[in-house]
């Protein structure tokens, strides 16, 4: 028999701190405390005055008869933001000295303390204090955990412009201290300090759905990009780029299980001296693939200052359909003041797309030309023999045709890479001019890719 | 996974899938046969 078992003690939290309600000494508007225990001053949401609420009889700290702005998140809103309900309790606009001004929200949980909503228009970022100091790993670069973090303004000076509802400090109008910030994509570290203390403080860049959904914020600008904010095309082109050079692997590897056949000798024939048209037909030659590429190849080994047409007609012996190619071998040389030179090859090649599986006759029409720096024709004066150049029959001109088969044809494998490609180079280059965006502002000099773009005038 | 990630994948097989495609039909966009032209321009060197 087991024993009886006490029922478990049940686990006492800390209350949460009640709302409490202050008359403002100086408007007497009705002022809520939502912090009551943890707050030290508290803005009169009616007259702006600053309210010392550590004493049960509330002070006035300071008197501001100006009315309370319009906010875009109202005090005493509630959201949450990934997990955790937050009450917006505190409104802060803070500017760089002679720079822009931003909005910070302070976020309090009785049971998660306190966070900080910063904006400047363009996103929402969730900033929280840290209690330890990052580690520098140089002049530009801290570390904090696993992350580092480079350097992005200089130390600046921020003054308080603008405040309403309760602070766990004495805010005032005019506070200052002096600023400086690091980021990495996705979170800023930020460095305060004044005569008496310097905090740290790591905010993370918020998704714009985050924070339409916990506090139904609009939209902000979208350009420029802010300091921390990730590029969108960083995410992928990494990945991108091992699988541009797996499918180029697979590219290659498929060009090999593709494979074809080696030259075979289709024949040779003789060029006729007075340049007259001919035509010999060649086969059977048989194709045993589905379909195939057919290269024709036309080597003419002497010729010289002349060339040779050559009109190519696949005719399948079974439907007599036709293949037709074009080809032609040029080849010339001389000599001027800068020395001889040379132009053109005694060879031609031509390939044929798609050809069926078949017995084939390759049909050849061709002729022969000679060339001279005068002119296209040679003339033949009375009495003198006509100059038959490189078709001489002493000179045996000839043409030897040689056909092989294959699949693929290189130009569709460099079309293969350019469209694999050309996503890749418009996500750096957007990657890039993001990045240089992004960089702007910053007070040092450009990281990265937008680094290697930079000009010197840029650097100046 | 980044939807650009996927999306790039996706072309990525499209690219294969094209470029096995014109291995069995052994189809070029750029192949001479077929198209029976005539040689394009004048006869003679451009050297100079």
């Amino acid at each position: 028999m087991q024993p009886e078992m006490e029922p478990a003690a049940e686990i006492q939290l800390p209350a949460a701190p009640a709302v409490k309600a202050l008359a403002c000494p100086a408007c007497g508007g009705s002022v809520e405390l939502r912090a009551a225990g943890y707050s030290v001053s508290v803005v009169c949401q009616y007259c702006s005055s600053i309210l010392d609420v550590t004493d049960p009889q509330v002070k006035l700290v300071t008197q501001y008869n100006q009315a309370a702005a319009a906010l875009e998140i109202p005090l005493g809103s509630r959201g949450t933001l990934r997990g955790i309900e937050w009450e917006a309790i505190g409104y802060m606009q803070r500017s760089a000295m002679g720079g822009a001004a931003w909005d910070e929200y302070l976020l309090f949980n009785p049971y998660h303390g306190y966070r900080w909503l910063i904006t400047d228009g363009r996103g929402w970022s969730l900033g929280e204090q840290l209690t330890v100091t990052p580690l520098r790993d140089d002049y530009e670069t801290l570390r904090l955990g696993n992350q580092t973090y480079q350097r992005f303004y200089e130390d600046s000076t921020a003054r308080v412009d603008y405040v309403l509802g309760e602070f766990y400090w004495r805010v005032a109008v005019g506070e200052e201290v002096v600023g400086a910030d690091w980021v990495r994509p996705g979170a800023m570290l930020s460095r305060e300090k004044n005569a008496h203390e310097v905090s740290w403080t790591r905010s993370v860049l918020l998704a714009h759905k985050e924070m339409a959904d916990a506090f139904g914020v609009r939209k902000g600008a979208s350009w420029p990009p802010m300091p921390h904010q990730p590029s969108p095309n960083a995410a992928w082109l990494g990945t991108g780029f091992k699988i541009f050079a797996g499918v180029f692997l697979l590219l290659a590897v498929l060009i090999l299980a593709f494979g074809g056949t080696s030259w075979t000798s289709a024949g040779r024939f003789p060029v006729a001296p007075d340049g007259s048209e001919r035509t010999v037909t060649l086969g059977p030659i048989h194709f045993g693939h589905l379909y195939q590429r057919v290269e024709i190849r036309a080597d003419v080994p002497t010729l010289e200052n002349g060339w040779v047409d050559l009109d190519y007609s696949l005719v399948d012996r079974r439907t007599q359909q036709v293949y037709e190619a074009y080809g032609a071998a040029e080849r010339y040389s001389g000599s001027d003041s800068d020395g001889p030179w040379t132009e053109g090859s005694r060879g031609s090649s031509v390939s044929v797309a798609s050809v069926p599986a078949g017995d084939y006759d390759l049909v050849v029409d061709y002729k022969g030309n000679r060339w001279s720096s005068g002119s296209l024709y040679t003339p033949s004066y009375a009495g003198m023999p006509e100059d038959l150049g490189w078709m001489t029959p002493v000179n045996k001109p000839e043409v030897v045709v040689e056909v092989r088969t294959g699949a693929l044809f290189l130009s569709s494998f460099w079309l293969a890479l350019i469209l694999l490609g050309l996503p890749l180079l418009i996500g750096l280059i957007r990657h890039i001019q993001f990045d240089k965006a992004r960089q702007a502002e910053s007070d040092f000099a450009p990281t990265g890719l937008a680094a290697l773009t930079s000009s010197s005038e840029d650097d100046e | 996974m980044n939807p650009r990630t996927f999306l790039y994948g996706l072309w990525s097989l499209g690219v294969v899938a094209l470029f096995v495609l014109s291995g069995i039909f052994a189809w070029s966009p750029f192949a001479e046969g077929g198209r029976a032209r005539p040689h394009a321009g004048i006869y003679g060197p451009t050297h100079k």
